[in-house]
């Protein structure tokens, strides 16, 4: 009797600090779409908490479309986009070289390959400011300063070491038989990729896609630092927008261009969420 | 069309010499076993005539043409791992013809080959599932399907069935032997079980340490060894191996307190290399309870023996006793009754006896 009560108070202190937790993460998220859905009145007189008493979309509208950032007023719509066109080619492009990149150093090792992946893994640890100046330099030289091109190009660059790490990481568990069975069936380099690796690689793949999209729609410093007026991503255009004050601060529209500038990878976390960690656990499990 | 010639081919790793100059002929259509300690280089042996690693120095024929350069892929040879190495993601039948696809085999020939392959090892029941919905023993044959639905030139099979158990073992083994049979065609086999080796081998190469120790047909592997090692590894228990005295051509050989004269077939080899102690190689079969072996009969000798352990293993009975302070393994008959126990009358035939030097442990005679 006495373990089983001891036993309970456990479990509800546990739950109890989950819950606190929990609150303390959420509030101000809470807070967030409470106040995008207040009118600027009621968030002067009333209180921070409060649900709004009369809810209105006018902040959001604002927020996607006439918003000020800078000294246009636009809205983030565009810049919206301009992270989409960023995003999409930069993830895409980052994924499909590191499941090569690991595929070559899991299975098919040359003179040096060994050395290669330690120089890789090394640019896992290369901070963001360090490279700042040479690469605007090369894009400079590469004619891709200010261009959506050009960010691409460094998210690509930039990523590749972690996403060859994940991929690599995972095809050692690959058994190498399995490659030397399908050369002697006569498969080619790219055909074994293909018919052998590819079909275990769903969990990897959503790893990897999860965690390049989420490094680069949420990136700032790139995207301050290397895009022009009309390529600003929407990291960007949200710190614009906050700062811009004509008149008064409106912080209903502010919250409500937070809300959209996080709402593509909220949205992913709670969707792919699951096979993300799954994807993460699948190399620890043998079959 | 199979035939393999392995020329003077050694392999390195780094500094690690792991073959040491091998050179095998095998002939079109032979059953060649290969076997050895653990360790030996087996393995990457098959992974070099196979193409999958490249050799450090030596050539390799194939069919008469040179082929030590060649991609796996043309080779056109069939290897069964040990691990199996089943493509986990397709099916049985898919795992089967994976290797004709990628030939460009069109789509009727394959389902054919494949049914064909199936019924004859009684895997067409399994042929939708994947190979993690198969026991071991389905495992195997599936294996060994996808080598099979190809004809190639030449087999490889690193330890097929060395995951089975015993009855499913002895059941593949006649399969295999049945299918070489069939198809005549050259077949490279890795295995450590002696039975194996002995049953299926045109010829076994007995490895070591990275060189071929001797290379012959079962028969003179078994009864004309090359050296101790190659005596010391097939038959089991092993060939029994005792150092003694060589006075005016005979082994002196000391038993239950009695000592004994054994003659022996290779006095004159003995003498002629002008030596006076040697290691007695004689097999456990030619320790007996008294019998009539009439063609052998000038070799035979009758001591008493005194038996410390008595283990009977259903058709024989195996018993242990000393000879010069060694033990000796003898194989009795179950009718003789022997028990465990001091001064029992045998019969010890040396008609096939061997001997070593004992610097080199090579065969003297
Ligand atoms: N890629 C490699 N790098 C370094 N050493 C290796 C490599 N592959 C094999 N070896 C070494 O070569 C030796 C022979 O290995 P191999 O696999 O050919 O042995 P084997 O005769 O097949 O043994 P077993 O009967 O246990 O299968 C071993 O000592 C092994 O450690
Ligand atoms: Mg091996």
């Amino acid at each position: 009797m006495v373990a089983n009560r001891s036993f309970n108070l456990g479990r509800l202190f546990i739950y109890g600090c989950l819950l606190a937790f929990a609150l303390f993460y959420l509030a101000p998220l809470y807070v967030m779409l409470t106040t995008s859905f207040k009118d600027i009145e009621e968030i002067r007189s009333g209180n921070l908490l409060a649900l709004p008493q009369d809810p209105t979309l006018y902040a959001w509208i604002k927020a996607w479309s006439s918003a000020c950032t800078g000294s246009e007023c636009q809205g983030l719509a565009p810049f919206f986009m301009n992270s989409v066109k960023i995003v999409v080619p930069a993830v895409i492009l980052s994924t499909v070289i590191g499941a090569l990149n690991g595929y070559v150093l899991s299975k098919w090792r040359f003179r040096g390959s060994d050395l290669m992946f330690g120089m890789l893994l090394f640019g896992c640890f290369i901070p963001f400011q360090v490279i700042l100046l040479p690469m605007a330099r090369l894009l400079a030289e590469l004619g891709l300063a200010n261009t959506v091109t050009g960010l691409v190009l460094v998210h690509v660059i930039y990523g590749v070491a972690f996403t060859t790490l994940f991929f690599r990481n995972f095809y050692v568990s690959v058994p190498t038989e399995l490659v030397k069975a399908a050369q002697l069936d006569g498969a080619s380099f790219f055909q074994i990729f293909r018919h052998i690796f590819l079909p275990v690689s769903l969990p990897i793949f959503t790893v990897t896609i999860i965690w390049q999209f989420t490094q680069i729609w949420n990136d700032f410093l790139f995207g301050v630092v290397y895009s022009g007026p009309g390529t600003q991503p929407i990291t960007v255009a949200l710190n614009n927008l906050v700062n811009t004050s004509m008149g008064g601060k409106e912080y209903n529209v502010d919250m409500a261009a937070a809300v959209i500038a996080a709402l593509p990878t909220l949205l992913v976390y709670i969707f792919a969420g699951k096979y993300f960690v799954r994807g993460l656990t699948a190399g620890a499990v043998k079959g | 069309m199979g035939s393999l010639l392995i020329d003077n081919v050694t392999k390195s790793f780094g500094e690690t010499d792991i073959l040491k100059g091998i050179n095998i002929d095998i002939q079109d259509g032979e059953f060649l076993i290969l076997v050895g300690p653990s360790g030996c280089g087996k393995s990457t042996l098959m992974n070099i005539i196979a193409g999958l690693e490249d050799a450090t120095s030596g050539t390799l024929e194939l069919a008469g043409k040179d082929v030590t350069l060649a991609s796996p892929k043309d080779r056109d040879i069939a290897m069964v791992f040990q691990s199996y190495a089943l493509y986990p993601t397709m099916n049985v039948a898919r795992n089967i013809s994976f290797g004709l696809e990628m030939r460009k085999v069109p789509k009727e020939e394959r389902d054919r080959i494949v049914n064909e392959v199936a019924k004859l090892l009684q895997i067409d029941h399994l042929l939708d599932r994947k190979p993690s919905q198969l026991s071991g023993g389905q495992r195997q044959r599936v294996a060994m399907g996808r080598a099979l639905a190809r004809s190639p030139r030449v087999f490889l099979f690193d330890e097929p069935l060395s995951n089975l158990d015993a009855k499913l073992r002895v059941e593949m083994r006649t399969e295999i032997k049945k299918l070489h049979k069939r198809l005549g065609t050259t077949i490279v086999y890795v295995t450590h079980d002696q039975i194996e080796a002995m049953t299926l081998a045109d010829r076994i190469a007995v490895m070591k340490d990275g060189i071929v120790q001797q290379l012959g047909t079962p028969d003179e592997i078994y009864n004309n060894p090359a050296n101790m090692f190659v005596a010391g590894f097939m038959g089991s228990p092993p060939m029994n191996f005792i150092e003694v005295d060589i006075k005016e051509g005979q082994a002196v050989v000391e038993s239950a307190g009695e000592t004994h004269h054994l003659k022996l077939p290779c006095a004159e080899a003995i003498a002629a290399k002008g030596l006076d102690r040697v290691v007695l190689g004689i097999r456990p079969e030619m320790i007996t309870e008294p019998k009539p072996a009439p063609e052998d009969q000038d070799w035979l000798h009758s001591m008493k023996l005194d038996f410390d352990v008595v283990e009977p293993m259903g058709a024989d009975t195996m018993a242990i006793g000393q000879w010069n302070g060694i033990d000796v393994h003898s194989r009795l008959s179950p009718k003789a009754g022997m028990t465990a126990g001091a001064g029992t009358e045998v019969q010890v035939n040396t008609a096939k006896a061997v001997a070593f030097d004992i610097q080199t442990g090579e065969r003297i005679c």
